[in-house]
Parts: structure tokens; C-alpha cells; sequence
């Protein structure tokens, strides 16, 4: 297929809605626009209400990380008002907004990313036999011991949240419920259980010696579990130089606890680490749907433009840090904190450094979470009390499975005023700037090879970031 | 696909054996609340009839439902009703990406018409001629309508689907509309709340899948079997309630003691939903149990009901034992698989809220 105009979408197993325009030249793609063809309008929703209220509605943003919606929004109310969660209460927010992580990334692996390798078109590679028995959509092996462990896991959230999704025990002072003895016993044994799902279905071997790779190359060589069958797959696709990075990553730093983030804040640009400024944050409209210019996110309005007007091609707007695009999410995440195979995986980016950083972390984030657990200190406080300001501004910016997320929200006369949400799918799927400057997702499909009906090297790309549509244009 | 198969043969099909087909049968005949006698009828009807197709459409949501879905619910129940409904159109789950997943509900459409079940997750949003929420390049409100106009009938996923939900807040940008307001010819099962319990959603679709008609609804279009009681009628908390012992503040003394909720605007006394009995997360807990109230995610325009942390003040302390079927009594109940069509559905709703608000306030 030689100079055409391709689109690509709707994507399925896909949170939300994704449409994907591809120019094609000499069998490569030239240039991608990416349009989120979904709007749903909620920090308008939320201007004149009562701040506390953004816990409750801005976790129905997203049925998948609506944890990190709502700690996102509990962060923010907090800085309003001038308030810090209590030591433990920020520990037992971690286990809840962990848990929700690693369950994400486990979705993320079997359910969305890896059934397209199970799929026809590829039936005449080595592999493809395994393939199809283990990561078949629904039936495969792997998925379903994978949705089982999942929802095993958690049961931390009904242990320390009451329900998932749309949970409400996350606060700005801390959590609801204070654990006592017995679930702090029953938290142990459920992680103790998905331990060993990881070590003997996907891992194939104990997760800290998979935190001891030392880079990328170490990392084909990894012998067990489904991984190794995906590693194969990968080597033999060429996934490694598929989709890469700009090499421009952001993460503000996951899990809050009194000591800091457990996951460092940072950015990475070209290799070199450098702190947020969050002050340097702006959402430019010049490719979106929406009216107004380029605002930080607490001067900035969501006015949507109802006559869809060109230049714009998509309801999502495009964040920029310095001015620049940035690429976020777990990869970001882990190479910010500086694990050396990170590092390692982010020099190139691509589809294999992606889904490699996301299995990374969710093996360092058992590890985290067992050891929080072994902290919790039944009989603590686990909320800090404080009362909500008249007038104030704050901002709450945490780290979602799927990366950086921010709201910023600004109280007058007890009300919200305005409130600003920039999602990691809006930072990785974000439209052209004023300057021309294509989203991570749009720089990462060219050059990307397009053959036959189907092109599934572009679908591995988009997968590869992990979107959520939702959360995105919210 | 002239011969449609039966349950029990996609079943064993799918790997599942004969003793956890007969545990799947007596699990489904419980969490009904049907007797054990139901549970060779079950089996039966699973032996012998064809499968009920089910195409499963997303709209303006957030997969909430979906997720739910997929966590909860008793392993194997999950397993069979998962097996059953993938064989068709699933947005989130199945393995067909892109326009071939279009083409396959397409055909699924078309080679089960008038014999499937449309489950709906999320609304349309009908600002703009649709265009806040476009599906395949065309807005999903006439994706919703053509698929709707083939189906036996029509299962409301979630409050978003019952009722409009968040996205529905004032000022409601995209006119996010629930979508028997679009579907206005076809039996509508209502399954609200943010998200539905998942062992609600598999009772409800393993009942129309094993019966072949839709469970005894309330005046809302709720499953009865579901929906018949309030949060607070079960609560575990219920006696600290009745004793006037009240939580005052987060994490007080109190709420270390297990007291109610109610003056931390607990909404659990006006919400019909199952939570307290049935619980979250495989029945490990539910909102209250973490020490937070219910803000009455099952109830039509619980969104906008001032703010989620005022208390109630439209309840009585003591004596309030109507329950949502003795509301009203005037007004016919739509039982089985009457046809419930929209305008009286709307208007019954429109009397028993009226009449709810005269017994509770």
C-alpha cells in the first residue's frame, strides 16, 4: 500500500473511543492524527458546586482508574485547604491506589495489548500456536487465570475502600477506614496470593530477580512464564524499534507518603534528569475542539467548539511542559526513578520499552505494597481533620497506572469555580500544537509499517501506550 | 449459523464439566433466591435451548460497568456467562479490532435479529446531532437505535444507561440522555448504580438467559429480586442508627466503633440497591463498611441532589417501612416479561417518586 489515507479505528479493548488517521508513503506511515471523538464535559459539571463534591463525580471520569482520579482530587481539595493526609492515612491511600495500579497493568497485558498476537494474521510465525492457547481474547489460558488473580487482588479495595470502581474512602485528610488487625492479616494473604500468580503464571521466576535486570538485554534473556513467551514474540516482531519515543518523559512522583514519593518526580529529556515545573504547564487549543488559547491549567476554560472547526481534529486538548510534548506513563515512571532497566528500555522507547516498564513496575510495586502492609499501624490515625476554605486554590497531581494526572481547582465563596483535569492519555494522544509539534502517539506512529487489510504494527503502537479515552477528554 | 447451539453445549464447549455445569445451575438458582427445586428446572432449560445471543455497546461512559462485570461474581458464573456473551459483540472484550469488529456485530445483528439481547453500557449524548461520542465514524445514538431495533430486549447497564448519571450533571454539556429516551418500542431492564454490583449484572443476564424472558421488574424497571430493598434496611450499622449513635467527624472515636453514617450524609435510608446484603468486591465489603456513606449511586439523579456530604433530611427517624413495591400501590406493577413501554414507564416513575417523597419526607 503506497501513498493513501488510512483510518484506523474505532479500537476496541480500548478504554473509550479512539479514532486513528494515518497518511501512508512508500508503506510507512508519514504523518498520524489522533482524534478522541468523545466529549462528556465534566469540569464543567463541576464549577458551582461544593469542592468536596469532586470526589465523588471526578472518579466517574474513568471506570478503570477512577482511584487516581479521586486521589488526584483529594490531593487538590487537601492543598486548598491547606491540609496533609495523616502518615498512615497516606499509607493506606498508597495501598489503594497501588493495588488499582498493578491491577491496571495486569488488564492492560492480557486483556487489551497482547490478544492481537493471537490473531490470524500472524499464524505462520513460530510462535503462533502458543500464542493462540495462552492470549487468545477471553479464552486463553493466560487471560483468564490473569482476570481471576485480578479480582483476588482486589479485594484489597474491599478490604480498605469498601467498593472498586468509584471508590470514596480516599479524603484529603486520608482514608475512611482505619484498618485494624484483621484486615492488615487478610491484606498480607491476598498479596501473599498475587505473589505467587506472578511468580508461577506470568513472571515464571521470583519478582525480585526481575527487578535486578540491569537493561534490555538482559531482559530477552528472561527465561520464565508468559513473559518469556511475549519476549519471543517481541524478538521476532523487531518490537524494540517499533513506535519509539521522543525521549521526552514526565512523572510527578507516585505515591505520597510522609517520607515522599515511593516513585520519584521528575522529567527526563535526552537522558537527562530535571525537576517539574509545574508552572510550566500549558493546554494549547489550536488543534482541539475548543475555544480560547494557551492557559495554564488553572486559568484555562473547556469551552468546547460546536462547530468542530479546522484546524482541529478532536475533543482532547494538548498539554505541553516548556513547551514541549511529553511522553508519560509507567516507562516514564520507572525511568524518572532511575531503575537502571528502564533507563536501559527509555534510551530507544518503543512497544517493547512500554509494555517492558509496565511489568517492571507492577513486579517493584508488589514489592512496595507488601512492605506498606507490614507498616500499617492499626490504632493510628488515618484522617486528619480540616474544613474546606471560602476562597483557595490547589492543585493535586498523582501518578495514574496509565501516567501523570492532574486536577487544579480553584474555590470561590465555598464553591468551585473552575476546575482543570489533564489526563496521561491527554499528555501521550495529544493533538498538534500551535507550532505543529505532534502528540507522543502521533510522533511514535511514523514511520510505523503499514501491510495488509489490517495494520496491526500500528495497532501495537496505540495499545502500547496503555489509552484511556475516558479519562482523556473526560 | 442456521443451528443455533444450546447453553450447555457452548458450555462444554468452552471446557467447563459436568459437575460445575450442574454447581453453575444451583449458584444461579441462589443468587436468585429460587430453591433448590429450580435448579434441575435451570439445568433443563440450559440443556435444551438455543443460547440467547447478546451484543454489548458502549456509549458515553466510562466502563465502570464493564470492569465491575468482569472482576466480580462467583469465578464460574463469570466464566459461563462471559463464554456466552463473547460469542457475539463485546466493545471492550472481544478479539476483533477495528471495522472487522464492526462488521462482526453487523452480522451478529443481523443473523440474531429480533432473538438478542442488547445490553447497553453508557448513554448517548444528543447535543451536536450526536457528535460528543462517535463510534465507527458515526454517532453512537444511531448505532444504539439500529442495534435496539433488532433486539428481544434491551438491558440498561449502569446508572448511566438507567438514568444518565455524572455526565448527566447540571449543566449537562452533551445532553447526555438515558437511553429509553431513544429507545422508546423495546422492554428496557434497568440495572443502575456506579457501577452495578457484578453479582447483580450475572443474576440478571443468567435469568434472561436461562428463562428466556426478563425477571419481575419494580415501577422503575428494576429487577425486584435486586432492588426491592434499601442500604439501610440491611445495614450492618441499622442498630446504631436506631440507638441515635452517629459518627461526627472522619475517623472520630465513633467511627473506630462502627457508629452510623447518617450525619456524614449516608444515603443508604433512600437508595434501593443491594450492596448491604449481596457487598463488593467478591462480598468482601461495601461502602459503608469503609467508614464512608452511600451516596445513593443506584437512585435516578443522585447526581444532582445538592451536595453528596449533606445529610439527609427528608427521612424519619423511626417507622418508615414502605419499600419501593408498596409505594404506590395504586399504580400497576410491571411484572415478567411484560412489555413496558416508555411513556407509562415514565409516568408510573413520575407517581411513585411523588408519592416516595409524600411517605419519606
Amino acid at each position: 500500500m503506497t501513498d493513501a489515507r488510512l483510518v484506523v479505528g474505532p479500537f476496541n479493548r480500548v478504554e473509550g473511543d479512539l479514532e486513528v488517521t494515518l497518511d501512508v508513503a512508500q508503506g510507512r506511515v508519514a504523518r498520524a492524527q489522533v482524534n478522541a471523538p468523545l466529549y462528556r464535559g465534566f469540569e464543567r459539571m463541576l464549577e458551582g458546586r461544593d469542592p468536596r463534591d469532586a470526589l465523588v463525580i471526578t472518579p466517574r471520569i474513568c471506570g478503570i482508574c477512577s482511584i487516581s482520579q479521586s486521589a488526584a482530587a483529594a490531593r487538590a481539595l487537601g492543598a486548598a485547604m491547606g491540609l496533609d493526609p495523616t502518615p498512615q492515612g497516606a499509607l493506606a491511600a498508597a495501598l489503594i491506589h497501588a493495588a488499582e495500579n498493578v491491577a491496571d497493568h495486569l488488564t492492560h497485558f492480557h486483556l487489551f495489548f497482547i490478544p492481537d498476537f493471537a490473531r490470524p494474521e500472524y499464524a505462520g510465525r513460530p510462535w503462533h500456536g502458543r500464542a493462540v492457547e495462552r492470549f487468545t481474547a477471553l479464552d486463553g489460558g493466560a487471560q483468564r487465570s490473569a482476570v481471576q488473580a485480578r479480582a483476588e487482588l482486589l479485594h484489597v479495595m474491599g478490604l480498605l475502600a469498601g467498593k472498586w470502581p468509584h471508590t470514596l474512602a480516599i479524603q484529603p485528610g486520608g482514608v475512611t477506614r482505619a484498618p485494624g488487625p484483621r484486615e492488615k492479616a487478610r491484606l498480607a494473604a491476598t498479596l501473599r496470593a498475587f505473589r505467587r500468580y506472578l511468580e508461577t503464571v506470568l513472571f515464571g521466576g521470583p519478582l525480585e530477580a526481575f527487578c535486578a535486570i540491569p537493561d534490555s538485554a538482559s531482559l530477552m534473556r528472561w527465561p520464565g512464564g508468559d513473559l518469556a513467551l511475549f519476549l519471543e514474540i517481541a524478538a521476532d516482531l523487531g518490537l524494540e524499534g517499533l513506535g519509539p519515543a521522543a525521549g521526552r518523559f514526565l512523572s510527578y512522583g507516585a505515591y505520597p507518603l510522609a517520607e515522599g514519593p515511593a516513585f520519584a518526580a521528575g522529567v527526563l529529556v535526552a537522558g537527562r534528569p530535571g525537576p517539574v515545573l509545574q508552572a510550566d504547564i500549558r493546554e494549547d487549543l489550536s488543534h482541539a475542539w475548543m475555544l480560547g488559547s494557551p492557559a495554564h491549567p488553572l486559568e484555562g476554560v473547556t469551552t468546547p467548539d460546536e462547530t468542530m472547526a479546522a484546524p482541529g481534529y478532536s475533543w482532547c486538548k494538548a498539554p505541553r511542559l516548556a513547551g514541549l510534548p511529553m511522553e508519560v506513563g509507567a516507562l516514564a515512571r520507572q525511568a524518572v526513578d532511575g531503575h537502571p532497566l528502564a533507563l536501559s528500555l527509555a534510551a530507544r522507547g518503543g512497544v517493547l520499552a512500554r509494555v517492558g516498564g509496565r511489568l517492571l513496575e507492577l513486579a517493584r510495586t508488589q514489592i512496595l505494597m507488601e512492605a506498606w502492609v507490614a507498616d500499617l499501624a492499626p490504632g493510628a490515625s488515618f484522617m486528619a481533620q480540616g474544613a474546606v476554605p471560602r476562597d483557595g486554590v490547589g492543585a493535586g497531581l498523582v501518578e495514574a497506572a496509565r501516567g501523570s494526572l492532574g486536577h487544579w481547582m480553584r474555590i470561590r465563596n465555598g464553591r468551585i469555580a473552575t476546575y482543570q483535569i489533564i489526563a496521561p492519555t491527554t499528555w501521550n494522544f495529544s493533538p498538534r500544537d500551535a507550532a505543529g509539534v505532534p502528540g507522543p502517539l502521533e510522533a511514535a506512529l511514523e514511520g510505523t509499517p503499514v501491510d495488509g487489510a489490517v495494520p496491526l504494527a500500528v495497532q501495537h503502537v496505540v495499545r502500547s501506550f496503555d489509552p484511556c479515552m475516558v479519562c482523556t477528554v473526560h | 449459523m442456521s443451528q443455533i447451539e444450546t447453553f450447555y453445549e457452548v458450555m462444554r464447549r468452552q471446557g467447563i464439566t459436568r459437575r460445575s455445569f450442574m454447581k453453575y445451575c444451583s449458584l444461579t438458582a441462589s443468587a436468585l433466591g429460587l430453591g433448590p427445586a429450580f435448579v434441575p428446572r435451570i439445568a433443563h432449560a440450559m440443556e435444551t435451548k438455543p443460547r440467547t445471543p447478546v451484543i454489548w455497546v458502549n456509549g458515553l461512559e466510562c466502563t465502570c460497568c464493564s470492569e465491575s462485570f468482569i472482576r466480580g461474581a462467583h469465578p464460574l458464573a463469570k466464566d459461563v456467562v462471559l463464554s456466552m456473551i463473547s460469542l457475539d459483540y463485546s466493545h471492550v472484550l472481544m478479539a476483533a479490532a477495528g471495522h472487522a469488529a464492526e462488521a462482526a456485530m453487523a452480522e451478529a445483528m443481523e443473523t440474531h435479529r429480533g432473538n438478542y439481547i442488547l445490553a447497553v453500557e453508557g448513554n448517548p449524548p444528543l447535543n451536536e446531532d450526536g457528535m460528543f461520542c462517535i463510534v465507527g465514524g458515526r454517532p453512537f445514538v444511531e448505532k444504539l437505535k439500529e442495534a435496539a431495533a433488532g433486539a428481544k430486549a434491551v438491558i440498561a447497564w449502569g446508572a448511566c444507561a438507567s438514568y444518565g448519571c455524572v455526565q448527566a450533571a447540571k449543566p449537562n454539556p452533551t445532553q447526555a440522555t438515558p437511553i429509553h429516551k431513544v429507545i422508546t418500542d423495546k422492554p428496557i431492564i434497568k440495572i443502575p448504580g456506579c457501577p452495578p454490583i457484578a453479582e447483580v449484572m450475572t443474576g440478571v443476564i443468567t435469568y434472561m438467559l436461562t428463562f428466556g424472558r426478563l425477571p419481575e421488574l419494580d415501577r422503575q424497571g428494576r429487577p425486584a429480586m435486586f432492588y426491592g430493598q434499601r442500604i439501610h434496611d440491611k445495614c450492618y450499622r441499622r442498630p446504631h442508627f436506631d440507638a441515635g449513635q452517629f459518627v461526627e467527624a472522619w475517623d472520630d472515636e465513633n467511627a473506630r466503633k462502627g457508629y452510623c453514617l447518617y450525619k456524614m450524609g449516608c444515603k443508604g435510608p433512600t437508595t434501593y440497591n443491594a450492596c448491604s446484603t449481596i457487598g463488593w468486591n467478591e462480598g468482601v465489603s461495601f461502602p459503608i463498611q469503609s467508614g464512608h456513606g452511600c451516596i445513593g449511586c443506584s437512585e435516578d439523579g443522585f447526581w444532582d441532589q445538592g451536595t453528596f456530604y449533606n445529610r439527609l433530611t427528608n427521612i424519619k427517624q423511626f417507622g418508615v417501612e414502605a419499600n419501593a413495591d408498596q409505594v404506590g400501590l395504586t399504580a400497576a406493577g410491571v411484572v415478567g416479561g411484560a412489555v413496558a413501554v416508555h411513556a407509562a414507564i415514565s409516568a408510573l416513575k413520575r407517581a411513585q417518586k411523588k408519592t416516595q417523597d409524600k411517605v419519606e419526607g
